[in-house]
C-alpha cells in the first residue's frame, strides 16, 4: 500500500515539476477560462438578465472548457515524447497511473478555479464571500466528477489521430449530469439557500464521482494496454 | 457462415414483413382515433417501439462491450458495433417522430422536457461512440476503446435520467406502465396495436442485426483475403 502511494505520488510530482518548469498548462487554462467569461459577458445582455441567474452557467462553462484543455494536455504531453511508453514500462500498476493523473488534473483545475472565482465575482458583480464554503464544496464535487471521467477519456483519446477534437465530443455528453447539477447548485447557493436544500443533487454528483472513479479503475487496464 | 443463418435469414425477413403489415393495418384501421389528440396520436405506435428499440440496442451494446473486454473475441465487438448503429438510427427516429407529434399537441416542435432531453443526450453519447469507432484504425485498440465507451456511456443513463428529471418535465406520463396497472390509461385495442407494433419493431431489430453482422464479417473476410493476396504474390 505504501509503495502504491509512493508510485502515485511520483506521478503527481512529475506532473507538477513539468508544470512548474513550463507554466504552459496553467497559463493557457486560466487565460482560456477568462476569455470564456469575457465572451459570455458580450453575448448576454446583463442589463436584462440578472447576473446571479446566468452567472453559475457561465462560471461552469468556463471551468469545463478550460478543464478540457488541461485534460487534453495531460496524456498528449506523455504521448508526444514517447513518455507514455516509459510510464507503461515502469513497474507501476496502471491504476496508480490513473490516480496520479486524476489527482494532478484535479489539483490543476482547482488552482485555476481559485483564480477564476475572484474575477467572476468582479465581472458579474456577485458577492460570493458569504456563500464561499458551500460553493467550494460544490465546485470540489463537480470538478472531481469531471476529472474522474475526463482522465479516463483523455487516456483513450490521446491514442487517436483527432485527439483534440475527440476528447470534448466524447466527454461532454457524458458529463451533462454534472453540468446540470453543478449549475443548479451554484445558482441555489448564490440565491442564499443552504446545502441541506439540495441533498438530491449532492448525492447524485457524489454517486457519479464514486461510480466513475471505480469504473475507470476497472477500465484503465484495457485502455493502456500496448 | 453456418447454414443455419443462411436459411433462417430470409425466413425472419418474411416474418418481419408480415408482422409489419399486420401492425400497419392495426395502426391505421383497427386502432380507434384518440378523442383529444386526433389522428396525430397514431404516431405513438411508431414512437414508443422506436424508443424501446433504441434502449434495447444500447443495452446490447453494453452487454457486448463487457463480454468483449472479458473474452476478447471479435464476435462481441461486431455485435456492439451493429447494435450501436441500429440504436442510433432508432434513437434518431424517436427524435424525429417526437417533434412531429409535439407540434400540434404542445404547439412547439421542441420542448426541453425531461424525456426529450435525455433521449437527445443518449443520441449524442452513441453518435460519439460511433465517431470514435470510425476515427480509430481497425484493430484491437478500436475494439477496446469502443468497449470502454460502450460501458461508460450506458452507466451514465441513470445519472442523465435523474439529473434531467429534476431539471424539468412535461412529457405525458407513461401510459403503458402506470401505477394503475399495465395499459390502464388506454383503450384495449390501442394496447393491442401498440403490442403488435412493438413486436414488429423487435423482429426488425433482429433482421437488421443479422444483416449488419453479416456485412461486417464479410468485410473482415475481404481484409483477410487482401492480406493473403499481398503476402502470397
Amino acid at each position: 500500500m505504501n509503495q502504491y502511494l509512493n508510485q502515485v505520488r511520483a506521478i503527481i510530482w512529475k506532473d507538477f515539476v513539468t508544470e512548474l518548469k513550463t507554466r504552459e498548462l496553467f497559463s493557457s487554462m486560466f487565460i482560456f477560462a477568462l476569455l470564456v467569461i469575457v465572451i459570455f459577458i458580450f453575448s448576454i445582455n446583463l442589463s436584462i438578465v440578472k447576473a446571479s441567474e446566468v452567472g453559475p452557467g457561465v462560471l461552469w462553462v468556463a471551468f469545463l472548457f478550460a478543464g478540457t484543455i488541461g485534460l487534453n494536455r495531460s496524456f498528449m504531453l506523455e504521448k508526444e515524447n514517447g513518455c507514455l511508453e516509459g510510464l507503461l514500462l515502469a513497474p507501476v500498476d496502471r491504476t496508480a497511473l490513473y490516480f496520479g493523473k486524476l489527482i494532478s488534473n484535479f489539483v490543476f483545475l482547482l488552482i485555476m478555479e481559485a483564480f477564476i472565482l475572484p474575477i467572476f465575482m468582479i465581472f458579474f458583480n456577485v458577492d460570493l464571500l458569504p456563500h464561499l464554503l458551500p460553493l467550494i464544496y460544490v465546485i470540489f464535487l463537480g470538478t472531481l466528477g469531471f476529472c474522474a471521467i475526463g482522465t479516463l477519456l483523455s487516456s483513450l483519446s490521446a491514442n487517436l489521430k483527432t485527439r483534440d477534437i475527440m476528447l470534448p465530443i466524447l466527454l461532454y455528453p457524458l458529463i451533462i449530469p454534472i453540468i446540470i447539477g453543478s449549475v443548479r447548485m451554484t445558482g441555489q447557493i448564490l440565491a442564499g439557500e443552504p446545502l441541506s436544500n439540495m441533498t438530491n443533487w449532492i448525492s447524485l454528483i457524489l454517486c457519479f464521482d464514486v461510480i466513475y472513479i471505480a469504473v475507470s479503475i476497472m477500465m484503465i487496464d484495457f485502455i493502456l494496454e500496448e | 457462415m453456418s447454414d443455419e443463418t443462411k436459411e433462417s435469414g430470409p425466413l425472419l425477413i418474411w416474418f418481419t414483413a408480415v408482422a409489419f403489415l399486420i401492425g400497419m393495418a392495426a395502426i391505421f384501421i383497427y386502432a380507434p382515433t384518440e378523442q383529444m389528440e386526433g389522428a396525430v396520436q397514431r404516431i405513438m405506435y411508431f414512437h414508443i417501439p422506436a424508443a424501446w428499440l433504441a434502449f434495447f440496442s444500447f443495452f446490447i451494446v453494453f452487454i457486448s462491450s463487457i463480454l468483449f473486454l472479458w473474452k476478447k473475441e471479435r464476435e462481441w465487438d461486431i455485435y456492439a458495433l451493429a447494435s450501436a448503429e441500429i440504436g442510433v438510427i432508432f434513437c434518431s427516429l424517436v427524435l424525429i417522430t417526437g417533434p412531429l407529434w409535439a407540434r400540434p399537441i404542445w404547439g412547439a416542435w421542441w420542448v426541453w422536457d425531461a424525456r426529450l432531453t435525455s433521449t437527445l443526450i443518449l443520441w449524442l453519447i452513441y453518435v460519439s461512440y460511433l465517431m470514435l469507432r470510425y476515427q480509430t484504425d481497425v484493430g484491437s485498440m478500436r475494439a477496446r476503446f469502443a468497449a470502454v465507451l460502450g460501458i461508460v456511456g450506458f452507466l451514465d443513463i441513470p445519472f442523465i435520467h435523474f439529473s434531467v428529471l429534476w431539471w424539468r418535465t412535461f412529457h405525458p406520463p407513461p401510459k403503458m406502465i402506470s401505477p394503475e396497472g399495465l395499459g390502464a390509461g388506454m383503450d384495449p385495442s390501442m394496447v393491442t396495436t401498440l403490442m403488435l407494433s412493438l413486436g414488429a419493431f423487435t423482429l426488425l431489430y433482429f433482421v437488421l442485426m443479422g444483416q449488419r453482422i453479416k456485412v461486417e464479417k464479410m468485410r473482415d473476410e475481404v481484409e483477410r483475403l487482401k492480406k493473403d493476396y499481398l503476402y502470397t504474390n
